[in-house]
């Protein structure tokens, strides 16, 4: 704590803050790293807070296990709890950020920053072991940026002996689900569910599901106000005027609440939800993707998922990088361990997904294949900006506003943003 | 009334200070550096230091970076005036402080005057006001999303509307009419109130008690009473807390965030986005630092200019 | 000093009866305070009574008024957690809090006393400097004030949680507008007496503004405990974490542990109503300005 005024010219002069890092991790105390006695360097690693149990013992094992291999190298865990990006934002522009860390959508913009290490040399031996989304969302001009750790698909939910008792078969296009979702509701059950705001995440399944996208290839162009993409969007309004969308629940469309109190009978959510659902109603459940628009498209899923991500700016980026190699390239097992034994994820590597037998049979099997099959992720330019302008559009669409106009000018406001990313 | 006037005009009075003695002056610049250098110090380095560092960020474009470098004069501030949801963002900020202010503020002059009147229980009615500030906005946000205004029939809202006939309702993403707002306001008058009535007592407490003696003698009534001694004494306490209650309604963030927050999305569907849950998307969520400052000083001016302008029209600024 | 306190508490007590008021206003205002002391405490039910329900009977489409069967276990499990130092975060936040107030209270006191009645040149100039902080959006200049605490070498420790809350302008205006109406002649008479400026500050104006230090000091101690933004970013390191950011880990991107998040509540809300019972005394017994003149 002696060294402010070192460390206070050294930050004004804009130089290295080297010092000033240590100094900080120095005065922590009682933190969660392992071992870092006799170790020449201490990597830090940021994850987000995960609400499954187990998680951040099994994270610290990993690390011990690898500084048990490498004696020379200690990382220490920060498990980050609530707003998980402003956290590692500010984190990344101070003395102490953190020389890997994980996140939720790869975004382009920290490779623009200068922030992120490219992991090609890493990466090279196993590329094909990966969906090819997952690398394409995470390349910048060529060069792959992050690892993906773990696939999240989001889905929608229905019950069996609900469906079966009002005559109903799993709708296949849009129109049918719509028409399901108003014969599904009775009394106090509602036919679907899709967010507490009646629009969720629907926008961008709708648009997907009738071919349309967010933007070009290129991440260049901004594409959804296409008509498509302006029909699709528009069956926002028949959803909320159906009077079978559950609304104002007490929990959002990501909490399975809804489906396991019975307030509705067909629930979009995310693969993690699985465990509780089945928990509650056995076998009594099945999953779909969102289906097709019009007869011409293909049904959609979003997957989601987290990357990990090496900090260019970082004292020890060929160590880190190391790390990453070993971890979540090599140890098969472990990540294996990882996307099973604590909560319900789709481990990213087709050949370790292949090992698992939570995946090879059942609703999780079908969810697997959805992501393989109807799989869509936000692009990389797709922030906070982008997602804001289009969400309100729909949100008004959703309340009887004019599709065209609403998205068109969202699309400009989105433009506005990609042509500043791309500059 | 007579006996406080002397105490108003000097203590408003910009030159009428304390001390009347002139020469004192270098002891009462010694004293009032000793009394104040802790805050403008401790001012300097924590607020303002960020704040001039914004102002420089508010001309450039600092996306992911922090190192003002890319200079792009008025981009950022024209980009903001340009943009539609910004603009009814102000518009909005603007028209929820007209109906806020004078709300919170009688509300809570009410309360304070009303406990203060009554004899017994006094201490529980002050708690019982008063405990809502201890809830955080995130508890309480969950509390009125879950409890009180689900769009649930057992809510307890939509029960209460259904004794009067009304519909099941979901009270936040309801636009015709917009339902949404009797839940944000009813949410800020829970947390807020209790808060401001602390200040409108301890206020009322160093009222002299002689004057209201003098005015029962004079056979005043109740009303009377408050208009003629209680509300001009509170004078300066008045001005403070409307300044306060002004800024804080123009800086509202926390009840319009958590109440429309659906998680990975954020606020993208809520029905109103004040200026400030806009500028913490672009700061913290975008990292885009040269419009989310740039944003932070228009709002810092409109809050500047319409400070000063209520503050002539309630004539507070008057000289005596 | 100790009569004189207590024959005004005494008559300001009494002073509506004074004014000749009817037992119809009495009913009427203890009817209306009753009626909304039970809307204002309402939502306090449903806390309490949720952090006794398991999620399957929070999330229930049916009201129930007592939690059915009731368990405690959300607050057995709220200690219990190894991940979760919640009891560390409680401690951490009293003792942020603990220091937190008295210090910022008194800066405010000090800061709004010289400029409500130390009259000096630049007295305008500094007022404004002060005051000026409140009008600028705190979220904003956020990032950079990071920075600067960091290149202090704040971050991860509770100085640097601490420190920027001590300077609170909010606190200097009401100070500032509770010196102005303070009475000149009780100033004037330890003037005679040979006290300085800050003798007459510590001696006569800090004693009579009990009611004020108290009302501030709680406010100011709500403010630091109910914190969440700064400490989330200063406080990476779960040894630093204070109960809400603890509290904030039962709302994760995709579950919510709603039980925990109820039961952490209630035990966040509990100090701080001790702490307003404690503040009450002296904001109902404060000694005003004018006692002393009698």
């Amino acid at each position: 704590m002696g060294n402010n005024a070192l460390s206070r010219r050294n930050f004004l002069a804009g130089t290295s803050v080297l010092f000033v890092a240590g100094v900080a991790t120095a005065c922590s105390s009682g933190s969660s790293s392992s071992s870092t006695a006799g170790s020449k360097v201490t990597l830090t690693q940021w994850y987000h807070a995960y609400g499954e149990k187990g998680t951040q013992q099994a994270v610290e094992r990993y690390a011990s296990e690898y500084t048990k291999a490498n004696p020379d190298i200690a990382i220490k865990i920060n498990w980050i709890a609530g707003d998980y990006e402003t956290r590692l934002n500010s984190a990344l522009l101070s003395s102490d950020a953190p020389d890997l860390f994980e996140l939720g959508d790869f975004r382009a913009a920290n490779v623009k920053s200068g922030r992120l290490a490219p992991l090609d040399d890493i990466l090279a031996p196993v590329k094909s072991d990966y969906a090819k989304a997952a690398l394409d969302t995470a390349t910048v001009n060529g060069k792959v940026y992050g690892v993906k750790m773990m696939d999240d698909v989001m889905m929608l939910y229905y019950r069996k002996s609900i469906l079966a008792k009002a005559g109903v078969t799993p709708p296949q296009t849009f129109p049918e689900l719509v028409a399901a979702a108003k014969k599904l509701t009775t009394g106090n059950q509602k036919g679907l569910f899709i967010g507490s705001d009646g629009v969720g995440d629907i926008p961008y399944l709708l648009l997907w599901s009738n071919g349309g996208d967010l933007v070009d290839p290129s991440g260049k162009t901004v594409t959804f106000a296409s008509p498509e993409g302006v029909a699709a969007i528009g069956g926002l309004k028949d959803l909320n005027s159906s009077g079978a969308l559950l609304q104002g629940f007490t929990t959002d469309w990501f909490d399975p609440s809804a489906l396991v109190q019975n307030a509705t009978a067909m629930q979009w959510c995310g693969l993690w939800a699985m465990p509780d659902i089945k928990k509650k109603f056995g076998d009594d459940f099945g999953v779909i993707p969102w289906p097709k628009f019009g007869d011409a498209a293909a049904p959609a899923v979003r997957v989601g998922g987290w990357y990990h991500l090496v900090n260019a700016k970082g004292k020890n980026v060929e160590a880190a990088k190391k790390y990453v190699d070993w971890l979540w390239i090599q140890q098969t097992a472990l990540q294996k361990d990882w996307c099973v034994s604590y909560g319900f994820h789709i481990p990213s590597r087709k050949s370790v997904a292949a090992q698992t037998t939570e995946f090879s049979s059942g609703p999780a099997q079908e969810a697997a294949g959805f992501s393989q099959q109807y799989g869509h992720s936000f692009p990389a330019v797709w922030n906070k900006t982008t997602t804001t302008a289009f969400i309100q559009a729909a949100t008004k669409i959703a309340k009887g506003g004019d599709a065209a106009g609403e998205l068109a000018s969202a699309a400009k406001t989105c433009q506005i943003e990609l042509d500043h990313q791309n500059a | 009334m007579p006996s406080a006037t002397p105490t108003r005009r000097t203590a408003s009075r910009p030159a009428g200070g304390a001390p009347p003695r002139r020469r004192a002056n270098w002891r009462a610049i010694g004293a009032f550096a000793l009394l104040t250098g802790p805050m403008v110090i401790g001012l300097g380095v924590f607020k303002y230091l960020a704040i001039g560092w914004s102002f420089l960020l508010s001309f450039n474009e600092a996306r992911g970076t922090l190192t003002p470098g890319h200079w792009v004069g008025f981009d950022n501030y024209a980009f903001l005036l340009k943009d539609d949801s910004f603009r009814s963002s102000l518009w909005m900020i603007v028209g929820f402080t007209a109906f806020i202010v004078p709300v919170t503020f009688v509300l809570s002059l009410a309360l304070a005057v009303g406990v203060n009147s009554v004899r017994r229980g006094r201490a529980f009615f002050r708690t019982t006001f008063l405990l809502p500030a201890a809830v955080s906005y995130v508890a309480a946000s969950l509390i009125w999303k879950m409890a009180l205004f689900n769009g649930l029939p057992s809510g307890i809202a939509n029960a209460l509307g259904g004794l009067f006939g009304m519909h099941v309702q979901p009270w936040l993403s309801s636009t015709d009419p917009p339902l949404y707002w009797f839940v944000i306001v009813t949410l800020r008058l829970w947390l807020q109130v209790g808060l401001y009535m602390i200040l409108f007592l301890a206020g009322l407490q160093s009222i002299p008690p002689h004057l209201y003696e003098a005015a029962a003698l004079d056979g005043a009534g109740r009303w009377k009473t408050f208009r003629s001694i209680t509300f001009p004494l509170l004078r300066h306490t008045n001005a403070a807390i409307l300044m306060l209650v002004f800024i804080a309604a123009f800086q509202a963030f926390d009840e319009f965030f958590n109440l429309f927050n659906t998680g990975q999305a954020g606020n993208a569907s809520a029905p109103v986005r004040p200026p400030l849950v806009y500028l913490y998307d672009s700061a913290l969520g975008d990292q885009n630092y040269g419009v989310g400052s740039a944003g932070a000083f228009i709002l810092t001016a409109l809050i500047v200019v319409v400070t000063l302008v209520q503050g002539r029209l309630a004539g507070f600024g008057r000289k005596d | 000093m100790a009569r004189t306190s207590t024959s005004r508490r005494e008559s300001s007590g009494g002073r509506w009866r004074k004014t000749g008021r009817s037992p119809v206003a009495t009913v009427l205002t203890y009817t209306v305070l009753g009626l909304l002391s039970v809307v204002f405490l309402v939502p306090f039910y449903i806390i309490v009574r949720n952090s006794m329900m398991n999620t399957d009977q929070v999330t229930s489409l049916n009201w129930s008024w007592l939690p059915s069967p009731a368990t405690f276990s959300n607050y057995r499990d709220l200690f219990n957690d190894p991940s979760l130092p919640f009891g560390h975060a409680l401690w951490n936040s009293l003792v942020i809090a603990v220091i937190t107030a008295p210090v910022a209270t008194m800066l405010g006191s000090m800061a709004g006393y010289a400029l409500a009645r130390i009259d000096v040149p630049f007295r305008g100039a500094i007022t404004v400097f002060i005051v000026g902080t409140l009008m600028i959006p705190a979220s904003v200049t956020f990032v950079p004030t990071f920075l600067v605490v960091d290149a202090l070498g704040g971050v991860n420790t509770r100085w640097g949680i601490i420190a920027p809350g001590l300077f609170n302008a909010f606190s200097v205006v009401l100070f500032r507008s509770f010196y102005q109406r303070f009475p000149p002649d009780l100033e004037e008479a330890g003037r005679i007496d040979g006290l300085g400026y800050l003798g007459v500050y510590a001696r006569i104006a800090l004693p009579n503004s009990i009611t004020m230090i108290a009302s501030l000091g709680a406010l100011s101690f709500i403010e630091s405990w109910n914190a969440f933004l700064w400490p989330l970013v200063i406080g990476q390191d779960p040894s630093s974490w204070t109960a809400q950011i603890a509290l904030s880990t039962f709302l994760t991107s995709q579950t919510i542990n709603l039980p925990g998040l109820f039961a952490g509540a209630v035990v966040t809300i509990v100090p701080l109503a001790l702490m307003f019972l404690v503040a009450q005394r002296f904001i109902v017994q404060g000694i005003t300005a004018s006692g002393l003149k009698d």
